[in-house]
């Protein structure tokens, strides 16, 4: 019986298959930021996007998803806990890639905006009965391929349960990494989520949630907006495979 | 633990535990009588609690054809169309309105924040009017709430601003519409005042009690279309020991505002104080109760003194870009900023 719940077995070998066929690596529309992680959001891990308030991290979240919906084709599943979903930013940022001379950009703006779907979730609860639901979906294939799951932001939803004596908000935090692991690594999805940042020691700041949140995303990137040139620094804090303290300037228009 | 993760109460969920229930599967095949004895409850909160297990298995279809993948989901092109035929509330200073994109967006939640005597209240008594100017003048015809911490609202003067918006709108009559005899809808300044619901709060648990229970006010009211909050951290600031209670406290606070906002299309305005940060070597303005709230707000504005005349600044929003516009409190209202309306300078 043990046998029965027990997962797959793989080798190196069949691990390095599966990463070439099914984990592309997607383009996030940014230069700057795609030569950073080079080349992109890779499909399979869990991407976390810390910053201070007005960083750019919504910003980055509807450029990548403008970009990747229009690129690949597939769904890209917006959960926005703050009302901060712009269709006008979309169209921008769409209209901003195409060439001027293109008379199809009405279609194009179409075709996209239908495969980008977005729900809004303001509590931890629905977000855990949503992923479930998503899992279930993607399980049985009910005709949807979704190619990107975007959830901004993470931290405030689990912000009001964690704390307070009780592990419950923690456990509840943990559950839903883990859920986002297991939904980017089985179903092929690319997973960015954002956080925010609170006071540490000595008068600096460091990504909320926590310690134990640190091991859950794959990849770890901190935001940083000048205010005077209005330009933004990305630099990476965790990478399974990339040098930490990179950074890159990069500018959304 | 599965059960763990379902949103129900605490007694409940320890009541489970005990005895047994620990996973979604042993609880999708009981009765809601054999539950309700086993756990000592009554059969009422047995059946919720199986109410809860089935939406968490999924076990509803979807019906819905696979646009919306999930129930309530939206597609980003049918958003794009709501948005184009929504209204936004003016400030009724047009250059305030220009950086703004129009005016106060519904579906949204905006923070207005500045130091005392800025003309925070005034610019929250301003909208709370303006949410009411009827359709044909271009407003919402909607009503407003306003949730007072501080005590700083003052009737005479939310008279004396209705007074001025309804003399505005006989003038754009009298300007615009000299032919038309229909729809010419005349609204008595003290109309204005009914139309807006006071609650004052004395406490953060009547805060917390008062955002609570909007939802069911707005559900019966059905046309309130703006709810400002005057001020929201006023309760939050003294005497607060447990700061990780009140982190928690707001978040939860935040995102009860931002389900409203979305679920009846309502423009939520939360005025807020600043304090001082000591930030990059000097101590800096900035707005009060923490990083952690500053997430709370789909749009900020920050309201400061350049010189002697009053400027807002669009400090964040997700569409828009960061602009400054000058405005002016006169006793009309919030208006265009002249040259006469600066600051008093004190002898």
């Amino acid at each position: 019986m043990i046998e029965s719940q027990c997962r797959p077995q793989f080798n190196g070998l069949e691990l390095l298959e599966d990463a070439q066929l099914n984990k592309r690596i997607l383009s996030t529309g940014c230069e700057r930021i795609d030569l950073l992680l080079q080349g992109g959001l890779r499909v399979g891990h869990v991407t976390e996007l810390a910053g201070p308030s007005s960083s750019g991290k919504t910003q980055v979240c509807l450029k990548v998803a403008s970009h990747v919906a229009r690129k690949y084709s597939g769904t890209v599943m917006y959960f926005d806990s703050g009302n901060s979903f712009s269709p006008k930013r979309i169209v921008q940022f769409l209209t901003q890639e195409s060439d001027p001379a293109n008379t199809e950009v009405d279609e194009i703006v179409q075709r996209v905006m239908s495969s980008i779907v977005c729900y809004s979730i303001f509590d931890i609860f629905t977000l855990l009965d949503m992923l479930h639901q998503l899992m279930n979906n993607l399980k049985s294939e009910i005709g949807c391929n979704v190619r990107m799951l975007i959830i901004d932001s993470l931290s405030s939803l689990i912000a009001p349960v964690l704390g307070g004596g009780g592990a419950h908000g923690h456990a509840l935090m943990v559950t839903a990494g883990f859920l986002l692991k297991e939904l980017a690594h089985e179903h092929n999805l690319s997973i960015v989520v954002t956080n925010h940042m609170v006071a540490g020691e000595a008068g600096s700041s460091k990504p909320a949630l926590g310690d134990s949140w640190k091991s859950i995303p794959h990849v770890r990137l901190l935001l940083h907006r000048y205010r005077a040139t209005n330009d933004s620094c990305i630099s990476i804090l965790k990478h399974p495979y990339l040098a930490t303290g990179k950074t890159m300037e990069f500018m959304i228009t | 633990m599965e059960v763990s993760t379902l949103p129900i109460s605490a007694s409940h969920r320890g009541k489970l535990i005990s005895s047994g229930y620990t996973s979604l599967s042993s609880l999708s095949s009981v009765s809601p009588s054999r539950l309700a004895q086993d756990l000592k409850i009554s059969e009422n909160e047995a059946v919720e609690i199986l109410k809860v297990v089935s939406r968490r298995s999924g076990s509803e279809k979807i019906e819905n054809g696979n646009h919306a993948i999930m129930n309530g989901a939206q597609t980003a092109w049918d958003m794009l169309h709501e948005e184009e035929s929504s209204v936004c509330i003016t400030t009724s200073c047009s250059d305030l309105d220009v950086i703004l994109g129009g005016g106060i967006h519904c579906k949204e939640v905006t923070e207005i924040g500045g130091v005392p005597g800025i003309g925070k209240t005034q610019l929250g008594i301003q909208l709370a009017v303006n949410v009411q100017i009827p359709s044909g003048y271009g407003g919402l015809g909607g009503k407003a709430i306003y949730i007072d911490t501080e005590g700083s609202f003052m009737v005479e003067r939310a008279l004396q601003i209705a007074e001025a918006c309804a003399q505005d709108m006989l003038e754009y009559d009298n300007l615009l519409r000299k032919d038309s005899q229909a729809c010419r809808v005349i609204k008595q300044p003290k109309a204005f005042l009914e139309n807006i619901f006071y609650f004052r709060v004395c406490t953060y648990t009547e805060q917390i009690a008062v955002i609570n229970y909007l939802e069911k006010f707005i559900s019966e009211q059905k046309d309130v279309k703006v709810v400002i909050v005057d001020s929201i951290t006023f309760h939050f600031r003294q005497d607060f020991e447990d700061m990780a209670l009140r982190t928690r406290l707001l978040g939860g606070m935040a995102l009860k505002l931002m389900k409203l906002a979305k679920q009846f299309k309502l423009a939520v305005v939360l005025l807020n104080q600043v304090t001082t940060k000591y930030k990059e070597g000097s101590f800096q303005l900035t707005l009060a109760l923490g990083d952690s709230w500053s997430h709370a707000s789909t749009n900020r504005i920050i309201l400061h003194w350049n010189g002697d005349e009053r400027y807002a600044y669009l400090d964040k929003s997700p569409s828009l870009q960061s602009a400054s516009a000058p405005y002016a409190v006169t006793g009309k209202g919030i208006r265009n900023a002249a040259p006469n309306c600066k600051r008093v300078k004190l002898m």
